[in-house]
């Protein structure tokens, strides 16, 4: 380390040079009279003029500068620009908003530039993070500023933002429908959990149910989402009008009961392939030396096959959490809630912010996911590596 | 003390040991070696029950294997395999108290017992204790190992060529640390191997064992001299037997008092085997060296008639 010139890093500077094109070449934000018509899109420069559009590319390029020669205090500052950036971009929508909207129901788009730009940044926040070895919780911590900036902004100056008036407009529903999101994608994976776990013990006992049950499995996964809610619809329907408990527990053909099925069924798979991977492929020289060593079966498979399968069986949980927070978007179709309505309501209206609205809660709750989930694996891990 | 009694193991159609009868007293250390699939370690597997034998008879103290619970069984029987065998997610320490712990001993103890048994293995407690085994070189985890076989203190120990994964030297140094080791504890040792020098270096007792069977037994020595058959020789190192033999015996046995004569130059430890003699002999071109103890004062004299063991 440290040794000669370090070489350029290749993937901040490309990171940064597009994000420098984007800014100066694709619409920053859309200016619409109502919500159903089109906005009309504007460039950096259109919407607050040079005097502030090329400032901006000042700490920008000094980004792909410091790039350059990534020696560490250079990184560091460049994580600091970068946090810096993300952080104004809600004060420049916010002068923005207060430059471009007038009518009350005018509203203010965030174009291509701006997603672009966040999207590249972000990434550009990861690189850095990796190339410093920054520790995961400083990681989340270097979000917080960034975080406040966009609350603080949404909460003084952002009111004509469309994205927000359409949460405004749902601010109950919006917390319900995450509600009711976090609760089927909660009650989906928890009950693959236990499932999956039985299966895969059930199935390293016994050989027959392997084929079988990976056969059946592997099947249930191949089915496209839609048509699977479309094919519980019928025989729950026909279930709650037979039995008046089941009716009472609020089953139906539509609704909760067919969602959490397909998604349990959806979920099953790759929990207990992991599960059951995880379990087998324990070194059998560990579990020779731990029989011959006196361990009882149970301790063994408590105190050692568990233990070691532990890190591939979170990495079970944590693919099925990912896959069963897209899928539940789809259920909002069959009358199941969740974040999803946003999406198919936006979607039948021509709203593109009320898909927003949707998606993207849905796309930060499978990173929020992914994240925990794998820094609880890495936790597990620790010491533990072989 | 072990017994087996024409004990067979089956799988299914196939005999894997074949009525075999052995012996292992108390504090004795017996080396079952033999060409791989020869039934060796399923011998051993079987005193300690991780394979149950199909018939004959096996006694520990004179009580039949079968009538101990297995678990309490094993916790009484030192065992070590090849890869070791180490937890990867416990530490060096949590690994060594393991037999301890199953047995229920309080933590106090427990600590202490870990805390001399690394001392034992040359393990520095500060530096190793909190280590994980992929922190460990080859030989270190092999000494973890031992450490944790020995750790309940058990009367037997079971090895199942713990030392084959290891480099020459390394294996050397833990055969030299597993000798010192059983003239201090004179533990009751059953040892597979399949390298016949370790074998001969190690045994009290050398078993060969060939397609499931006891081809012959006793000390290496005696095996070397009277081998019942060609299998035995050609295991024994064939033409090289001389060499082998000469590797159990010492310069100190052969040597003759300082006489009257010059000292020879060239110079020998009385500790040495006697095949290290004729080497230095052979390399430096003499047929005579000083034998010298372990602070190099010249205690008496070697020569290659004595070595060679000629009457005249």
């Amino acid at each position: 380390m440290g040794q000669g010139r370090p070489v350029p890093n290749v993937v901040l500077i490309a990171l940064l040079l597009a994000g420098v094109v984007a800014w100066l070449t694709l619409p920053a934000v859309s200016v619409a009279p109502n919500r159903i018509v089109p906005g009309t899109p504007l460039l950096a420069q259109e919407a607050l003029g040079w005097g502030v559009t090329l400032p901006a590319l000042v700490p920008m390029l000094a980004v792909v500068v410091l790039g350059w020669r990534p020696e560490p205090a250079r990184l560091r500052l460049a994580l600091a620009l970068v946090v810096a950036l993300l952080a104004a971009m809600p004060l420049w929508l916010s002068a923005a908003a207060a430059a471009l909207v007038e009518a009350a129901q005018a509203r203010l788009g965030i174009g291509a530039a701006l997603w672009l730009l966040l999207f590249l940044w972000l990434l550009a926040l990861i690189e850095l993070r990796a190339r410093l070895a920054l520790p995961r919780p400083l990681g989340w911590a270097l979000l917080l500023p960034v975080l406040l900036a966009w609350w603080g902004c949404l909460s003084l100056w952002l009111a004509p933002l469309a994205l927000y008036r359409e949460y405004q407009g749902r601010s109950d529903q919006f917390l319900d429908a995450i509600g009711q999101h976090l609760a089927l994608v909660g009650a989906a994976v928890g009950a693959a959990l236990v499932l999956g776990v039985g299966l895969a013990l059930a199935m390293r006992r016994y050989a027959g149910l392997r084929r079988a049950g990976f056969g059946v499995l592997n099947f249930l996964q191949t089915i496209p989402s839609i048509a699977l809610f479309g094919l519980l619809l019928a025989p729950l329907a026909w279930l709650s009008a037979r039995f008046d408990w089941l009716a009472a527990l609020g089953v139906s053909g539509i609704g909760w009961a067919p969602a959490w099925l397909a998604l349990l069924g959806y979920s099953l798979l790759p929990m207990v392939r992991n599960t059951f991977v995880a379990l087998d492929e324990v070194d059998p020289a560990v579990i020779e030396s731990a029989r011959g060593m006196g361990m009882s079966r149970r301790q063994v498979f408590l105190q050692v096959r568990l233990p070691l399968a532990l890190p591939v069986v979170l990495e079970g949980i944590r693919i099925t959490t990912v896959q069963a927070v897209g899928l539940t978007a789809v259920a909002a179709l069959i009358g199941a809630g969740g974040l999803g309505t946003f999406v198919f309501q936006g979607l039948g209206q021509a709203a593109m912010d009320l898909v927003l609205l949707g998606a993207l809660p849905i796309i930060a709750l499978a990173l929020i996911a992914d994240a925990l989930l794998s820094a609880l694996a890495d936790c597990l891990r620790q010491g533990g590596a072989t | 003390m072990i017994e087996l009694f024409e004990v067979t193991k089956r799988f299914g159609e196939e005999v894997a040991v074949d009525g075999i009868s052995l012996r292992v007293e108390k504090g004795e250390l017996c080396v079952l070696v033999g060409t791989s699939g020869c039934g060796k370690s399923t011998t051993l597997r079987m005193i300690n029950r991780l394979i149950e034998h199909s018939d004959g008879e096996i006694h520990l103290n004179g009580q039949p294997v079968r009538t101990f619970d297995e678990v309490a069984l094993r916790r009484r029987i030192g065992y070590v395999i090849q890869s070791t065998g180490l937890f990867p997610h416990w530490t060096v320490a949590r690994n060594i108290g393991l037999v301890p712990r199953l047995l229920k001993w309080p933590r106090g103890e427990v600590r202490e017992r870990v805390e001399a048994l690394m001392a034992l293995l040359g393990l520095p407690v500060a530096e190793f204790a909190d280590k994980y085994p992929h922190q460990l070189s080859g030989g270190q985890a092999q000494r973890v190992g031992v450490a944790r076989a020995l750790a309940a203190d058990p009367e037997i120990l079971l090895m199942d060529e713990p030392f084959g994964a290891l480099d020459p030297i390394t294996r050397e140094a833990l055969q030299h640390e597993l000798l010192d080791l059983q003239a201090r504890l004179h533990k009751t040792i059953v040892f597979v191997t399949h390298d016949m020098d370790e074998a001969l270096r190690l045994a009290d007792r050398l078993v060969v064992m060939r397609q499931g069977r006891i081809v012959q037994q006793g000390p290496p020595l005696e095996l070397l001299h009277e081998p019942v058959d060609d299998f035995v020789a050609s295991m024994l190192g064939g033409e090289e037997r001389g060499l082998k033999e000469a590797a159990l015996t010492r310069v100190r046995d052969r040597m003759l008092p300082l006489g009257p004569r010059l000292l020879a130059h060239e110079r020998v430890a009385a500790q040495a085997p006697l095949h290290q003699a004729l080497s230095l002999m052979l390399w430096h071109r003499v047929d005579r060296l000083t034998v010298v103890d372990d602070d190099d004062i010249p205690i008496g004299e070697l020569s290659l008639r004595r070595l060679v063991g000629s009457k005249s």
